[in-house]
């Protein structure tokens, strides 16, 4: 029994429509939630870094140098007398990671008596005096001898040397783990990154007269770095590629999401054109998916995504009481809550405002009381106090995705109702949805397995990249 | 190769990846499943994309107005597209070939590799029908200078030319030059080329 400011669904309808009491349309309340202002893009914010802009003044090794008042470019103000002299400097901030790659140059203007520039990543704790490389957890690509440091007085042979007029780059490469220096527009080597933590771009000089200005990106490079960024990405790519897939995997994928979603016409389309491929597309029965459970009530989960999209929520209803009168039953459910409050925004919609008011206060006004109800009513409600609603922080309500959550939660509930259902969680979402959950999680944990370092994988991301390629 | 099938290898990838030992129970997995945010938006996107790209024009059209998802490019050039797809999964590539230029000639000129295959295509074809003695003619004269420019090409023609050498082309090691898999590789080829060209046309 509930009492009436009992805020956990009702069990007492039928047990089809929650998987262990929780009302299985709670999970579109959440998802309509989700487009609202309130909502923080999680996802944005975990990847939201900040790049380094300029010089760090504040741990460099004053009274050898002196950073310009843009803090762009450094010069020797010395004379190098030994070797704990270095004029070093570090980005204000470290190299951001989860991305592909890092990328940042330095152009040598002055290369001074001995030329003894460099370039490279250090970490947090470096001794600002030496050069980047002459110490544990650094690396430096140094112009007098060409050679890299990487934590000790004697460097590798790595590259050619470098001075006045040069312009050099200094890179991480995330998915090879790799640094990758570059001098005048061309890579000159690379070295495997086994430095772990925050890496600052390093520059130093050493001797009179040297100086350096550095570039973190806000003007162009010297270095293709696009294009060094699509070979990389190509490599990734080639190793996918060479993965061999059950053939028409995709095609049963894409057919089991328009049978979930009741997109009718669309998969009578696919159908019809897979028997007339070359060769026709056979489905392997062995793929995990048995489509008896998916083809239920399809036509009729397909009319009612069609009013729902057209905003026809009381024609939606009347058939949903006429078929599948258990859906809405319960007054007090999500489904009906989310029903009731897409028939006020369509109202709103279209200026009927006395007729909303009027709807809002027979249907709606009895979800306040209910917690988990109560931000979407209020959100609803206050459409009402604009003269251009669709501006207002509640706009999120009036676009079409707020139709889609609607449509997308009663074809949920109507495959719930079928007596062969398994596994309810199913319902929720289709096979493409869990794998793509599956990659997007997989992807997050082998990054964190990598320092955290590298890019994931964002559906959202990886769409806008192709739209932007193919525009 | 379509976004979608990008998608799908690369969870294949990683699947098959062995990964460092660290334990996660379900219960932690499944936790890590439900956070992930996914909109319906973007999964009727990659949907459409499929369509698009595999050349499903009418499923594409009803899918427009089934889910109000707009495909990214115009399906008017889905048709020509697929005509050349089909040709090549026919074994046709003489007529493929023509198609594709009668598109936009700069395709196959840009592309070596792409032009080589479907040469070696029409090369597969001719030994597949017998005509032994057209097929050695056009190996001289069309492959082999492509091979010599390109150790590579050198090596897919030497293959190819293998399949000369046996009775039996079913059991022998370059049989499978001869599946219905080998066209299918070199259609979807041309179909990303042509995709390419046309979105740059766009752009």
């Amino acid at each position: 029994m509930n009492s009436s400011n009992n805020d956990s669904c009702s069990n007492s309808t039928s047990t089809n429509n929650s998987i262990g009491g929780r009302d299985l349309g709670l999970y579109f309340l959440d998802q309509a939630r989700l487009c609202s202002a309130a909502a923080p893009s999680a996802m944005d914010e975990a990847e939201a870094e900040e790049a380094p802009t300029e010089l760090n003044t504040i741990n460099s090794s004053g009274g050898f140098l002196v950073v310009s008042t843009d803090k762009l470019s450094v010069k020797y103000t010395s004379v190098n007398l030994h070797g704990h002299d270095v004029g070093a400097v570090q980005a204000n901030r470290p190299a951001p990671f989860k991305r592909l790659l890092y990328y940042f140059e330095m152009y040598v203007k002055d290369a001074g008596v001995k030329g003894q520039v460099s370039i490279g990543f250090t970490s947090e704790s470096f001794k600002m005096r030496r050069q980047p490389g002459w110490e544990a957890n650094s690396c430096g690509y140094h112009g007098d001898d060409g050679l890299l440091y990487r934590g000790g007085a004697k460097g590798e042979p790595f590259g050619p040397t470098y001075a006045t007029g040069d312009v050099v780059g200094g890179g991480i490469n995330y998915a090879s783990q790799e640094f990758f220096f570059t001098k005048n527009g061309a890579v000159v080597g690379t070295v495997y990154k086994d430095m772990k933590g925050p890496l600052f771009p390093t520059v130093a000089v050493h001797s009179q007269n040297e100086e350096v200005h550095v570039n973190f990106g806000q003007k162009p490079f010297d270095f293709d770095l696009k294009t060094f960024e699509a070979q990389e990405r190509l490599k990734q790519q080639a190793t996918i590629e060479k993965i061999s897939l059950p053939p028409n995997v995709s095609y049963e994928i894409v057919r089991s999401y328009l049978l979930h979603y009741g997109y009718e016409d669309t998969l009578n389309s696919l159908y019809m054109a897979g028997k007339s491929t070359v060769p026709p597309v056979s489905m392997n029965q062995e793929n995990g998916f048995d489509e008896q459970d998916l083809l239920y009530a399809l036509s009729q989960r397909k009319t009612l995504r069609q009013l729902i999209r057209n905003g026809e929520i009381d024609a939606a209803f009347s058939r949903l009481h006429e078929w599948y009168p258990q859906i809405v039953q319960d007054d007090k459910s999500a489904t009906c809550f989310l029903l009731h409050c897409q028939k006020f925004i369509e109202l709103v919609r279209v200026g009927k405002l006395e007729e909303a008011v009027k709807y809002g206060r027979i249907e709606l006004s009895k979800y306040f009381s209910l917690a988990r109800f109560e931000e979407l009513v209020q959100d609803c409600v206050a459409l009402l106090a604009y003269e251009r609603p669709m501006e207002s922080f509640a706009g999120y309500l009036l676009e079409d995705s707020q139709r889609e959550v609607v449509a997308d939660m009663v074809n949920a509930m109507i495959l719930s109702t079928n007596p062969n259902v398994k596994d309810l969680q199913g319902c929720l979402h289709s096979y493409l949805e869990r794998l793509l959950r599956q990659l997007t999680a997989c992807c997050l944990e082998r990054r964190s397995l990598n320092g955290d370092q590298g890019e994931g994988f964002h559906l959202h991301r990886a769409l806008n990249s192709t739209m932007k390629a193919n525009s | 190769m379509s976004l979608f099938w990008i998608v799908i290898r690369q969870l294949a990838e990683i699947e098959a990846m062995a990964m460092s030992k660290k334990v996660i129970t379900r219960e932690e997995w499944e936790k890590k499943l439900n956070d992930v945010k996914i909109r319906k938006e973007d999964m009727n996107k990659l949907v459409m994309n499929f369509l698009v790209t595999e050349g499903y024009v009418e499923a594409a059209e009803k899918f427009r107005m089934e889910s109000g998802t707009e495909p990214d490019i115009d399906l008017a050039t889905i048709t020509d597209r697929m005509a050349v797809k089909k040709a090549v999964q026919c074994g046709n590539v003489e007529d493929a070939i023509e198609k594709v230029n009668d598109l936009n000639p700069e395709i196959l000129d840009t592309n070596p590799q792409l032009f080589f295959h479907l040469q070696q295509q029409r090369l597969i074809e001719l030994i597949r029908n017998g005509k032994v003695e057209e097929a050695l003619e056009f190996a001289q004269e069309e492959l082999a200078p492509r091979g010599e420019e390109n150790q590579s090409f050198l090596e897919e023609l030497e293959r190819t030319v293998a399949l000369l050498a046996f009775e039996d082309v079913s059991n022998c090691p370059v049989g499978e030059l001869l599946d219905m898999s080998q066209r299918l590789k070199t259609a979807s080829e041309v179909n990303a080329a042509i995709l390419t060209s046309q979105s740059h046309e766009k752009g």
